[in-house]
């Protein structure tokens, strides 16, 4: 490196940005005449390696800096939306970051959550070494080690561990923000290691849309709309919140009609046409109304359904099945077929079935399910009916993660798409495979041979995916334990349901032997780590993300911006963390360094997978990575380059971003190419036999990813593994557990609604964006007039909500905007820091977290009270003196009881509140109290739910091969244990 | 060329990006914001919305803040750009009165006024407005105005628009495509709720509060209707300015007792009276700039008022004023003490004529310019009285005279001084009373604003300081103790009513939201 920049990398000065004055003038742009009279949005591409721009804070007075422009990917919530960051030229430091005009499913735009991203580059509370635990854990001592240090020790505790098993060692992510390249380097190390978030965020959703499809999630179409109906809130959250909010009103203002379901009046309820409040958890009764409405009055596409529904299955499972003939109508049904067998290939038949098996589900009687007014079924069913087909249609958390049973609000809700044939149509509804685009790495690690018990126990054969939120209640069990358990962008102690008893296994070293929190910022859960790592935030690290924003496929490649903007300066740099804040480092490159460490001589076989396919014999290092995908895996991406002269590499380099496919509609009606034959039922079979495709009307089709390779309306699979009842089989209602016969309102009980998200917020990760905070800090209690009336309390007055294991205290926000017997608190805020934290100068910001004490008694009583609100502190940054609310929430999420539905595995994350009322006298802002006797009873009871893959696997395996995992081991793995815990 | 906004509300989802992106590109410090994302709540359930409304700075094609502002810190540009200069600006604070719209605040880095200046920065150069910029759903739309085939001209030619406040005349260029009531005008919500969605309500917030009669009928109160998120916005002035009323009162009060006194030969004065009762006149006087500068941001730069000047701005018409009174009244005195003490013997004659003749209607001008002041603060309709000036031409009259009665008490003025001044106080304090009651307090006021502040001040916040402070303590009172011939005794509680009533003037308009 040459003198003159050395002191701009690795553990350069951090503190308030500085950005140096130039001598060149702003770009005259005034001439530019856009045809709708517009100004210029977006600095052009091809200034962006010399862009100079009036200095906003010396205005009006002429001050020019001079900025590298380095295109990268926001990391504030799983869109991918792009980012532009101004690099100054002479000091490298962020001015700003603006959206990356480029990018197809962002388009330049951006939500609050984009330009805070510079708020965490610039937080005076990061992590800027990596820190070793020193005295016990909790304690909060913590020396200062190097990369090297860190990269050995840990990398010999797993080498040990994977020469012992194959399960020792536990990946647990919370934000992935990427597609491959960690699960690549898990399959290297040979174990089954992955663990998610998935089962408190989308397992329901999963498990409703993967039964109907093969695919996992939905992907509307929503620009072409002309019915949305959401059960979700995306104009102010969730996947993907700012792409998919563009193409929801752009739809709005083509005439679309809006339509959104919530207990809760949310931003998008708000801005809907219909919004439909319906009891929380009846969500399939009022879908299947609508169903009804359709069928009934032949609205529905049946050309669509009788091509691609395998109702033929249906129909011969029916003749036989005292589940699906339970009324008398459709035995009657049943008898005929009995009577003239040709009725089962009449897709008549089968639309008598359907309207048959759905009569039940009147606007008369959904109506009282659901406690609302018929006439808002009827305008919704009638607003569905007129969408000719263009209906897109949404869930991914909201209600099917709150109810037992919540993976059916998916299911049913697919079912109006497949009823209106809105699938992977325009306008329509794909599946989220059609739409993103994962390219193949340089070396593909083989599958392991193992199966992780402690992620994917045999209670939950039909989980999406890991059932990770019980994982303490698998170690209190002594289900197993953990060698290396490395948490990243996770904070599993605070977001999961149960905290104490997440607490009490963080801090068990003999169970959870060494714990790696990979992590930009302090959190609660790293606080009983042993080792912390700072890891990078959006504009300092390498990753390759592509998301289903529309009926289109992108990439997109987050870069270290002030490492691409050295190296162009003509900086050599080795390391990201050379470049970044401090020793900040990034993920893509530490895993690499770690994994060759634990296998130093190749022994192990997981070196080999981290050689460089360029350099014989040299580890691979980010830009050969990225240049063998780029080159090889991403179609049309070489040539598209060479127009512009670059390379591959040097493409993404520049613009971060490569539209694959536009306009992507319906795969999987695409004929396949070859000879095929139908079997018996109505799939293309290929000459040597093999099922390739579905056979539509004699030609054969690429189908869907399911076994029947048609959509499955009738899922055999779920009968085959011990759910053969007809609500699991079949689109339908199950009874939630916080039905409305469960909830007695004249006692006092209601619904805690605990899961909604702000437009504003990161989950548990906006605390070092002062700018976000500033909008929203606390988390009070929706509650209705009439509830509020009832308790005695009026708004920012003290309530106490109590749930099966324990109670917190919370100010009321009083509002007609969410239904009465239902009260909610946002999932958000109520981050803490123990007095322990306070005292060591670290851990989260003064103004964005309570001091807290905790006390965990003998007895498994746990409290925690606030000891001091948010205030202004002192830092570096004058902004953080200047905060000026106190309240920053109550973490909820400690009183939850940990609810794992027997089929998906999903946290249901709505609470029965046995009780809301006044605060008592004694009781403060923000205690908590919870007693872990009961988190296990509650546990228990749950489990007691489950139908075990031990006593109902039709084959002698843990889980429907046809299932997706994240990472699928080998057959031989699938072998159910010979001592399954707990027999 | 002419820029505006148009904020589509029927796109607006609520999101505040615009708020963030705008620190980001603005880099504006924690505790304030150029522009902000306001909701409102209306209905019952299930027929209840939320409704979004982004609020800034209106560039209004008639800006009061300009023409408030006595140092030329806030301009208007040739192209519609309302823009500021920190460089420049004094902090006086007058901008954020004149504005009806809440969206000037001091920057706590620099202590100057800024605000939405439009990314001047980068449309300059043809860059959107950062805001623009980032909008998921295209709901900010900037351009030209003038322009009839830019976006932003067609879609306001194409859609129903609406502005805040127009009223006020300031011709307002932030246009709103399905505006809502409830958020477009501040007083229209009977609540601001006491925890917003997601945030602590600021005590600003707070105080800013119209508790009854909401200007929009929304049935007997069980509807709701009330905000839920808005931002915070500090009271501009604080007890310096009444503090500055009183002892400018005092000041050309005395003057102007005395001036009638030598002019109408109502008086004898005496040169001991001269001495004292001027000493009192400087004294107060010097004491008045005092409390103009205390209450400025930036009290460094307060003689750019002076040397620098916005002719427009009353406060530079109205320091003028002062510097003239001052100035004429100060080199009197300085003679008259001189000679009295022997220091230099010369006739006063011609000097007492010029000070009297000529500093009588600069007394009155120094009384009664506020009122014009007050009358360019656009942002406080409660203040823009015609009665005003009169109404500080008494005011003055009482507490000059209420002084003049003290000091005889005290000190060897002549006898026949003090006897006018309390004539003039019994007669002023009267009149002051039946001006508040009958006419500030008496004639139904104007907006909704000038009767909210109006109402918090008789039946609200200020109630009990308002009756039992500046009516009885302050006016009823002393009228009794006139009656019992305790005329100095009244004539202390008057100027402590006083003051009390200049506070509760100029704080409670600055209590009613303006967003």
């Amino acid at each position: 490196m040459d003198k003159k920049h050395e002191n701009l990398t690795s553990g350069h000065a951090y503190g308030v940005p500085s950005f140096v004055d130039s001598d060149k003038k702003p770009l005259e742009l005034n001439h530019i005449r856009h045809g709708d009279g517009r100004m210029t949005s977006h600095p052009p591409c091809e200034h962006w390696d010399d862009w100079t721009e009036w200095d906003a804070k010396s205005w009006p007075k002429q001050v020019a800096k001079n900025y590298q422009l380095v295109p990268t990917v926001c990391f504030n919530c799983e869109s991918a939306c792009g980012l532009l960051a101004y690099v100054d030229k002479q000091n490298f430091e962020i001015r700003k970051f603006e959206g990356n005009p480029v990018h197809p499913g962002s388009r330049g735009r951006n939500c609050a959550k984009g330009p805070a991203t510079h708020n965490q580059i610039y937080d005076p509370e990061r992590i800027m070494h990596p820190l070793k635990r020193v005295g016990k854990r909790g304690e909060g001592k913590w020396k200062r080690i190097t990369w090297d240090e860190a990269l050995a020790e840990i990398g010999e505790k797993m080498a040990a561990s994977r020469k012992k098993r194959k399960d020792g060692i536990c990946y647990h992510v919370g934000r992935p923000g990427e597609d491959h390249y960690t699960n690549r380097v898990i399959k290297a190390w040979g174990t089954d290691s992955h663990n998610s978030h998935t089962n408190i965020c989308s397992a329901a959703a999963r498990s409703g849309y993967f039964q109907w499809s093969g695919f996992d999630r939905p992907s509307p179409d929503y620009s072409n709309a002309k019915t949305i109906l959401l059960i979700s809130s995306h104009l102010e959250t969730g996947h993907y919140f700012n792409p998919h909010a563009q193409r929801i009103i752009e739809a709005k203002m083509k005439g679309a009609k809006l339509i959104t379901v919530d207990p809760r009046l949310s931003n998008t309820a708000s801005k809907s046409d219909i919004w439909a409040p319906v009891w929380p958890g009846s969500e399939p009764t009022m879908i299947l109304s609508i169903a009804n409405y359709l069928l009934e009055n032949d609205l529905y596409d049946k050309e669509f359904v009788k091509n691609w529904v395998n109702w033929a299955d249906t129909l011969k499972e029916f003749s036989t099945s005292n589940e699906l003939a339970n009324t008398p109508d459709l035995k009657a049904l049943q008898q005929a077929i009995a009577a003239d067998a040709k009725l089962l290939e009449d897709y008549d038949t089968f639309d008598k079935f359907l309207k048959a098996t759905y009569a039940p589900f009147n606007f008369e009687m959904a109506a009282k399910e659901c406690q609302i007014d018929a006439k808002i079924l009827e305008n919704m069913a009638i607003a569905v009916s007129e969408a000719e087909g263009k209906l897109s249609t949404h869930v991914w958390r909201a209600a099917s993660m709150a109810h037992l049973g919540g993976w059916q609000v998916a299911r049913t809700l697919f079912f109006l798409n497949v009823l209106t044939g809105s699938v992977g149509n325009k306008g329509g509804v794909s599946g989220n495979s059609w739409n993103k685009f994962v390219p193949k790495p340089f070396d593909e690690p083989p599958h392991t041979d193992t199966w992780n018990e402690l992620h994917m126990p045999h209670e939950w054969p039909m989980s999406f995916y890991e059932m990770s939120f019980l994982l303490p209640h698998f170690l209190e069990e002594g289900r197993g334990e953990i060698d290396v358990y490395f948490t990243r962008v996770y904070n599993p102690l605070w977001i999961n349901p149960d905290g104490f008893m997440w607490m009490k296994a963080l801090q068990d070293e003999e169970k959870m032997k060494c714990h790696v929190a990979l992590t930009p910022t302090w959190n609660e859960s790293a606080w009983y780590a042993d080792y912390i790592l700072p890891m990078g935030h959006a504009g300092e690290r390498h990753d390759l993300m592509s998301q289903e924003t529309h009926a289109g496929q992108w990439i997109a490649f987050r870069q270290p911006v002030r490492r691409v903007a050295m190296e162009k300066a003509g900086i050599d740099i080795k390391y990201t963390y050379e470049s970044n804040p401090g020793e900040v480092w990034e993920e893509a490159e530490f895993w690499t360094a770690l994994s060759v460490k634990m296998d130093e001589d190749g022994a192990l076989g997981i070196k080999k997978h981290f050689m460089s396919p360029y350099r014989e014999g040299e580890i691979i290092t980010q830009n050969e990575y990225w240049q063998w995908i780029f080159e090889n895996s991403v179609p049309g991406l070489p040539e598209k380059a060479k127009e512009e002269g670059l390379t591959p590499l040097e493409y993404m380099r520049r613009y971060a971003v490569y539209e694959v496919k536009k306009d992507h509609y319906q795969p999987f009606a695409a004929e396949l190419v070859g000879k095929y034959n139908a079997d018996a039922a109505g799939r293309a079979v290929d000459e040597k036999g093999v099922v390739k495709g579905n056979m539509v009307e004699g030609v054969a089709t690429v189908g869907f990813n399911t076994p029947s390779k048609k959509l499955e309306f009738f899922s055999a699979t779920m009968k085959d593994w011990g759910w053969p009842e007809k609500e699991y089989t079949i689109p339908w209602q199950l009874e939630s557990h916080v039905h409305q016969s469960h909830i007695d309102r004249e006692k006092g009980e209601m619904i805690l609604l605990p899961n909604f998200r702000l437009p504003t917020l990161i989950h548990t990760r906006s605390a070092n964006c002062k700018w976000l905070y500033e909008i929203s800090h606390n988390n009070p209690l929706w509650i209705h007039p009439s509830d509020a009336k009832r308790i005695g309390v009026a708004a920012g007055e003290l309530v106490r909500v109590e749930t099966e294991i324990g109670y917190f205290v919370d100010k009321a926000f009083v509002t007609e905007g969410i239904k009465p017997g239902v009260v909610a608190c946002s999932h958000h805020l109520g981050r803490w820091k123990t007095s322990g934290t306070a005292a060591t100068g670290q851990g989260i910001g003064s103004g964005m977290a309570s001091v807290v004490d905790i006390e965990e008694k003998e007895n498994g009583e746990c409290t925690l009270k606030i000891k001091q609100m948010g205030k202004p502190w002192k830092s570096w940054d004058p902004d953080t003196s200047r905060v000026w609310w106190e309240d920053v929430g109550v973490n909820q999420n400690l009183t939850h009881a940990a609810q794992p539905d027997p089929v998906s595995g999903a946290h249901c994350w709505h609470q029965k509140a046995l009780n809301v009322k006044k605060a008592e006298a004694t009781d403060s802002y923000g205690d908590v109290w919870v007693d872990t006797n009961k988190s296990m009873e509650v546990y228990q009871k749950w489990v007691a739910k489950t139908r075990s893959a031990v006593d109902h696997s039709p084959d002698g395996t843990r889980r429907p091969m046809w299932y997706n995992r994240p990472l699928k081991p080998t057959k031989e793995a699938y072998v159910l244990p010979e001592k399954p815990f707990g027999r | 060329m002419n820029y505006g906004f148009v904020i589509d509300n029927r796109k607006c989802i609520g999101c505040h990006a615009c708020s963030t992106a705008c620190k980001s590109e603005n880099q504006v410090p924690l505790g304030v914001f150029r522009t902000w994302v306001k909701y409102t709540e209306v209905g019952n359930f299930p027929n209840v919305r939320r409704n979004f409304q982004v609020n800034r700075c209106n560039q209004c094609a008639n800006p009061p803040c300009v023409e408030i502002c006595p140092v030329s810190a806030m301009t208007q540009r040739d192209d519609g750009i309302v823009g500021y200069n920190s460089d420049q600006c004094i902090g006086c604070k007058s901008c954020m009165q004149a504005c009806p719209y809440n969206s000037i605040y001091i920057d706590p880095e620099t202590g100057t006024a800024q605000k939405c200046h439009y990314c001047a920065h980068r449309v300059d150069r043809g860059m959107e407005p950062a805001c623009a910029v980032i909008c998921p759903t295209h709901a900010i739309i900037a351009g030209d105005i003038d322009d009839p085939t830019s976006e932003i001209s067609t879609t306001i030619a194409a859609n129903n628009v609406t502005v805040r406040k127009p009223e006020q005349g300031t011709s307002p260029k932030v246009f709103y495509i399905d505006g809502h009531q409830a958020a477009l005008t501040p007083t229209v919500t009977m609540s601001t709720s006491k925890q917003f969605l997601w945030s602590d309500v600021s005590e600003t917030n707070m105080d800013q509060h119209v508790d009854e009669n909401p200007t929009l009928y929304m049935g007997d109160g069980s509807q709701m209707c009330q905000t839920t998120y808005n931002t915070r916005h500090s009271i501009p002035w604080h007890w310096q300015v009444p503090a500055y009323l009183v002892t400018k009162g005092i000041a050309t009060g005395i003057f102007m007792l005395m001036a009638m006194a030598f002019i109408y030969g109502m008086a004898n004065l005496d040169s001991m009276t001269n001495v004292i009762a001027g000493g009192a006149v400087v004294a107060f006087t010097l004491l008045t700039t005092v409390f103009l500068v205390w209450d400025l941001e930036k009290p460094e730069r307060f003689l750019r008022v002076v040397f620098q000047p916005q002719w427009k701005s009353w406060l530079v018409r109205g320091a003028y004023i002062l510097i003239s009174f001052s100035t004429l009244t100060g080199a009197w005195w300085a003679a008259e003490t001189a000679v009295l003490l022997g220091l230099i013997d010369m006739d006063l004659g011609l000097i007492r004529e010029v000070a009297f003749l000529g500093g009588f209607p600069l007394a009155i001008g120094a009384a009664i310019y506020t009122a014009y002041l007050f009358a360019q603060a656009e942002g406080r309709d409660f203040w823009q009285s015609p009665l005003l000036p009169f109404h500080f031409f008494t005011q003055a009259m009482m507490a000059g005279s209420a002084f003049v009665v003290i000091l005889g008490e005290f000190t060897p003025i002549e006898p026949d001084f003090v006897q006018m001044a309390f004539h003039g106080f019994s007669i002023a304090i009267v009149i002051n009373l039946l001006m508040i009651l009958l006419g500030e307090f008496g004639v139904n006021h104007a907006s909704d604003t000038a009767k909210a502040a109006a109402h918090s001040i008789t039946h609200g916040k200020y109630k009990n300081l308002f009756w039992g402070g500046a009516i009885l303590a302050g006016n009823i009172l002393p009228i009794v103790l006139i009656g019992l011939k305790q005329p100095s005794l009244g004539a202390l509680l008057a100027l402590v009513g006083l003051y009390i009533y200049e506070h509760i003037f100029v704080m409670a308009p600055q209590h009613i939201p303006n967003s």
